[in-house]
């Protein structure tokens, strides 16, 4: 079980570790500005593709259907998202006092309407056809 | 020794915010060097392996017969390329998107706990941010990457790229819920989400008990990796070399090196929830026995990272389609399940 809540100051060394990832490829990169060498040109410069001069920009539109995985996975990674809070409530001492049909937990038994009315979410996405990649 | 640790205790609580500005320092200085010579080790590992597993030699020319030096020969080069920014490419997301890989990696290293020192009976775990949530964060901050990746294949404005980057992200959603769900399993049974605690509740290693979890979870943690049967966003065969065609020189090389830091850092933390962290038999000999969980969690990792390379080796690639209908359709219901065993055996057998 978790004890205090967690104080901001535990969090400064978040805040050192970023800037030290920005600084190593910052770095790398400043060095390669002195030592490598730099002669752009034309043909250089351009984008591949097979060989050939590009055809068109390739900022395309994708496929409606790809964006119904993301709305899907709002969905589910919600409900992952209640789940984490979940743990302590499950985890709780005085919470496991509470049984229902004297067997189960009461925090198990919520958890459960929870997951089945997703799962049946899920199975209608599935009938559907909505996460078919095309 | 006592009074070392008193000392410093006594200053934690005294001081908190000096003195997690010192740890950070200190931390981030110690933690990026490790990790970043434990990513060049495991890609010469990866090259050495690779190669018996294909009976071959691998590297063996540059620092003796083991090639062991091959990443600094290639360092070099890296650094010595010509920097070529394509003529078409969005400039700035182009530029910070192996920057923004760089800082999702070192977010992940942050609270992951790098093992233990043994001092007198009392495990002391070595981890920069303790905190109370930090499976959540870390499984969060592992899949930045993602972020990172999609940044680079939409700015190259290379359709190869692009194409890589759609499926990049598609991948990484279909994955993510599952692996969450996993990660839930292991707290329940923990009884938190600290992951110091869940190793220490770990008098049984989690493996055994749930393994349709770690089942799910070994598999999920590879498609968040990027490896090889689950690496559409890069494969070769079909669009070149995915989100980083278009890169070359030292940008394309940290981009390379960010997924082996991802790589060595999914295989800590697979050790960590699953195979009991550091737990192992202490090893009475002075000096060892202080590091001997480290020693453990090393071993663990190796195997890891070795059963990684294994895969790669054995299995092909999987289409896109595949790979999301799996996701979406056998992994999500079956973690799920996995979920109800852990409630279940965590609360009427534990």
């Amino acid at each position: 079980m978790a004890g205090e809540p967690m104080a901001v100051v535990n969090y400064i060394p978040l805040i050192i570790f970023l800037i030290m990832g920005a600084i190593v490829p910052i770095a790398a990169l400043a060095a390669i500005k002195i030592i490598a060498p730099n002669k752009p040109k034309r043909q250089k410069l351009s984008i591949y593709e097979g060989g050939l001069k590009p055809i068109r920009d390739a900022k395309i539109q994708y496929s409606v259907q790809y964006y119904l995985f993301a709305i899907v996975f709002v969905i589910f990674d919600v409900e992952v998202l209640f789940l984490y809070p979940w743990i302590y409530v499950y985890a709780n001492k005085a919470m496991q006092q509470f049984m229902i049909y004297g067997f189960m937990n009461y925090a198990v038994f919520e958890m459960l309407l929870f997951i089945v009315v997703l799962l049946v979410g899920l199975i209608y996405a599935i009938k559907k056809e909505a996460l078919r990649w095309v | 020794m006592d009074g070392i640790i008193e000392i410093i205790t006594q200053f934690a609580a005294d001081e908190p915010a000096v003195f997690a500005l010192i740890i950070g320092i200190i931390g981030a200085a110690v933690i990026s060097g490790v990790v970043n010579v434990g990513a060049m080790l495991v890609i010469w590992g990866e090259r050495k392996v690779l190669s018996d597993f294909c009976n071959r030699y691998g590297p063996n020319r540059v620092g003796g017969r083991w090639g062991i030096l091959q990443l600094g020969a290639d360092a070099i080069k890296l650094f010595t390329k010509e920097d070529i920014i394509p003529g078409d490419a969005d400039k700035a997301v182009y530029v910070w998107a192996p920057i923004v890989a760089s800082m999702a990696t070192m977010l992940v290293a942050v609270a992951i706990p790098f093992g233990a020192l043994h001092i007198n009976g009392k495990d002391y775990p070595l981890v920069v941010a303790n905190m109370d949530i930090s499976a959540l964060y870390v499984e969060a901050a592992l899949s930045l990457m993602a972020i990172a990746v999609f940044m680079a294949g939409y700015s190259s404005n290379n359709k190869y790229s692009i194409l890589g980057a759609f499926r990049g992200i598609a991948r990484m959603i279909a994955y993510e819920v599952p692996m969450g769900v996993c990660v839930i399993s292991v707290a329940v049974m923990a009884h938190s989400l600290n992951l110091v605690e869940i190793v220490e509740s770990q008098t049984v290693w989690y493996v055994f008990a749930q393994p349709l979890g770690f089942v799910i979870f070994v598999i999920a943690l590879i498609t968040d990796l990027g490896r090889i049967p689950f690496d559409q966003s890069e494969a070769e065969e079909e669009i070149i070399s995915g989100y980083n065609t278009e890169y070359s020189g030292i940008r394309w090389g940290l981009l390379y090196f960010q997924e082996y830091n991802n790589a060595l850092l999914g295989s800590i933390l697979l050790s960590l929830l699953f195979l009991g962290g550091w737990h192992g038999p202490i090893i009475p000999i002075p000096i060892l026995d202080i590091i001997s969980p480290l020693i453990w969690l090393f071993m663990k990792v190796v195997i890891v990272l070795w059963f990684f390379i294994w895969v790669r080796s054995s299995l092909f690639r999987l289409r896109i389609d595949q790979v999301t209908n799996f996701g979406w359709k056998w992994m999500l219901p079956l973690s799920l399940l996995n979920l109800g065993w852990a409630v279940l055996i965590g609360s009427y057998f534990a």
